[in-house]
């Protein structure tokens, strides 16, 4: 390795990969829960014949066409879902989000201890590889980012191991005036020692923050994921739920159905208060483009109300996408379908229990569609307990780990919870549940990269 | 050999990078991305060897080297890098007690051979 051969640019060499430096220290003492392996080598007709089995109006080769799907944009992607279930105790896993970089090889237990770059690896050979072998452009190979140091040193040194070639690992701030990675007629340039520029034949991307403000539409340069994949749903979640609309409205007699709370798109900011009262007076507002939890606000009483009125004045002229809230708890008389709320973790000694979300990361291979990484992570305060004065909503509905602070992002890893044999048992899933997740996974990706080719393969 | 050393570089994975490796040889290694949290951790704590950049965000390495005068480590080893070399940052330099002078790129079995010397 060669530490800052340019500003903010490291040389990443074969040999460079240290697993403690690409996990957490906990998830490198975990073991994986033997249901969860096993749910991770199911094979794709398993995971069709079985989910068919539970759902009989589900047509089987419809299933087989989605989870064997090429995508042509959005070939790793990861979906953020919630356990939920309803007074008649239909249970399900409703999707919240789906990220085109997504966060989560380094809280996946390795599944098998021999391979020591676990996920890390099997994403750069079985889906980024053969890309790259196929791919006619000259240049070097690199990791371009703007978060998660942790990760991204593990992809460049597995890309450089994979590869038996040198990688360059380069930091690429939305707000850098001097950026050490540039596009030029639509190709990457990273910059090397000598401040000479160095053209880039395939680039592991980890851009989250608007990106679509450094990356080009079309780039020569092999980007996983390119940006088409964030501007169809990856980064927007107005975009994305269009792409599961139309994907309901066309799957839907085949039996097959993306699960969403109640959305409502383009809502302008005047109009808040008024759908506040219209769903119940509790709402989830999201900003379109906002990630990692910033510009997601949960509102349950007129106090929350009038603070996101007043802070999302700044996004101003935006328009917000509203969903309905799922419930802390069942209230009584409601609607007997609508009412959602979450199943919620198994109640601690304490009698505690807590709403989580799911994170599924996928990616593409020869086999098709397969689950790589998977992990939950949990609210601050328990669902079934008073929510104690001055907290808020988010304290009982938000689950993202991330929090932005003043110098960078750190992470709330103690409510992270490992899919291994000491936490998975609290989550109260079951293989079916991790099936039924996948299937979710599975038809959002397809139907964010279908709506990716509408938009941009005519361009 | 027992070394206990303070990173002070901007770029956070290169401070992540190099702390690693150097704790995996054994050497005690913190790491402050300012010059402000540099001053921090040198009025609380003894180093035997101090790196720092010269170029970063707040100040320049050669003030964090001034700040090791009134501090524990005003003994300590003191090594600046950096990408260029100019002749009047290194005479400054000398002249607050650096030993050396490293040019980036840096690679850490190198880096860590020089303070093995140094140790």
């Amino acid at each position: 390795m060669k530490l800052s051969i340019a500003d903010n640019v490291h040389l990443v060499e074969p040999g460079d990969f240290e697993a403690s430096e690409h996990w957490y220290p906990r998830v490198l003492n975990s073991n994986i829960h033997p249901l969860v392996s096993h749910f991770l080598h199911l094979t794709q007709d398993q995971f069709i014949a079985r989910y068919n089995r539970l759902n009989p109006t589900t047509d089987p080769e419809m299933l087989k066409e989605i989870l064997s799907y090429r995508p042509e944009y959005f070939k790793w992607s990861g979906t953020d879902m919630m356990h939920v279930t309803n007074r008649a105790g239909n249970r399900k896993l409703t999707i919240i989000e789906t990220n085109s970089c997504p966060s989560g090889q380094k809280s996946m237990p390795l599944l098998d201890l021999n391979v020591e770059q676990g996920g890390y690896r099997k994403l750069i050979e079985q889906t980024f590889k053969p890309q790259i072998d196929l791919h006619d452009e000259t240049g070097a190979l690199a990791v371009i980012y703007d978060k998660n140091p942790m990760e991204n040193v593990g992809y460049a040194s597995t890309l450089a191991d994979v590869f038996g070639e040198d990688v360059y690992l380069a930091r690429f701030l939305k707000d850098d005036p001097n950026p050490p990675a540039k596009f030029v007629d639509n190709k990457l340039y990273v910059k090397s020692e000598d401040e000479s520029w160095i053209p880039v034949r395939a680039a592991f991307r980890y851009v989250t923050q608007e990106p679509w403000n450094r990356l080009p539409l079309k780039s020569k340069t092999l980007l996983l994921n390119p940006i088409e994949a964030c501007l169809a749903g990856g980064r927007n979640k107005t975009e994305a739920y269009m792409a599961y609309r139309k994907f309901n409205e066309q799957f839907r007699k085949y039996g097959l159905e993306i699960h969403t709370p109640e959305t409502f798109l383009e809502v302008e900011h005047g109009d808040l208060p008024e759908y506040f009262e219209k769903l119940g007076r509790s709402m989830v507002v999201k900003v379109p483009d906002s990630n990692a939890g910033q510009g997601v606000y949960t509102v349950t009483s007129e106090k929350e109300m009038k603070q996101v009125y007043e802070t999302l004045k700044q996004y101003q002229p935006e328009k917000y996408l509203i969903q309905q809230l799922i419930y802390s708890n069942h209230i009584n008389g409601s609607d007997r379908e609508k009412a959602w709320y979450h199943v919620g973790t198994i109640p601690d000694k304490k009698n505690r229990s807590y709403a989580f979300d799911l994170r599924l990361m996928m990616h593409y291979t020869e086999n098709g569609l397969r689950p790589l990484a998977i992990y939950s992570r949990r609210a601050r305060l328990p669902l079934n307990k008073p929510l104690p004065e001055g907290a808020s909503s988010w304290d009982l509905y938000g689950t993202n780990l991330s929090v932005k602070q003043t110098e960078g992002w750190s992470y709330d890893d103690e409510r992270l919870m490992l899919y291994d044999i000491r936490n998975f048992g609290n989550l109260g899933l079951g293989i079916d549940e991790l099936i039924q997740g996948f299937i979710q996974s599975a038809m959002a990706t397809y139907a964010i990269d279908r709506h990716a080719i509408e938009k941009f393969d005519k361009l | 050999m027992s070394l206990k050393i303070l990173v002070v570089e901007d770029d956070v994975v290169f401070c992540r990078l190099l702390t690693k490796f150097l704790n995996n040889n054994r050497i005690e290694t913190r790491d402050a991305q300012s010059a402000a949290r540099a001053r921090e951790l040198l009025a609380l704590e003894k180093f035997d060897v101090v790196i720092t950049d010269y170029k970063l965000p707040d100040e320049d390495g050669l003030s964090v080297l001034e700040a090791t005068k009134n501090s524990p480590n005003s003994n300590s080893t003191k090594l600046l890098m950096s990408r260029f070399r100019d002749e009047e940052v290194v005479a400054r330099a000398r002249e607050l007690g650096v030993v050396d002078f490293i040019q980036k790129p840096i690679k850490p079995a190198e880096f860590l051979e020089l303070l093995e010397k140094l140790g």
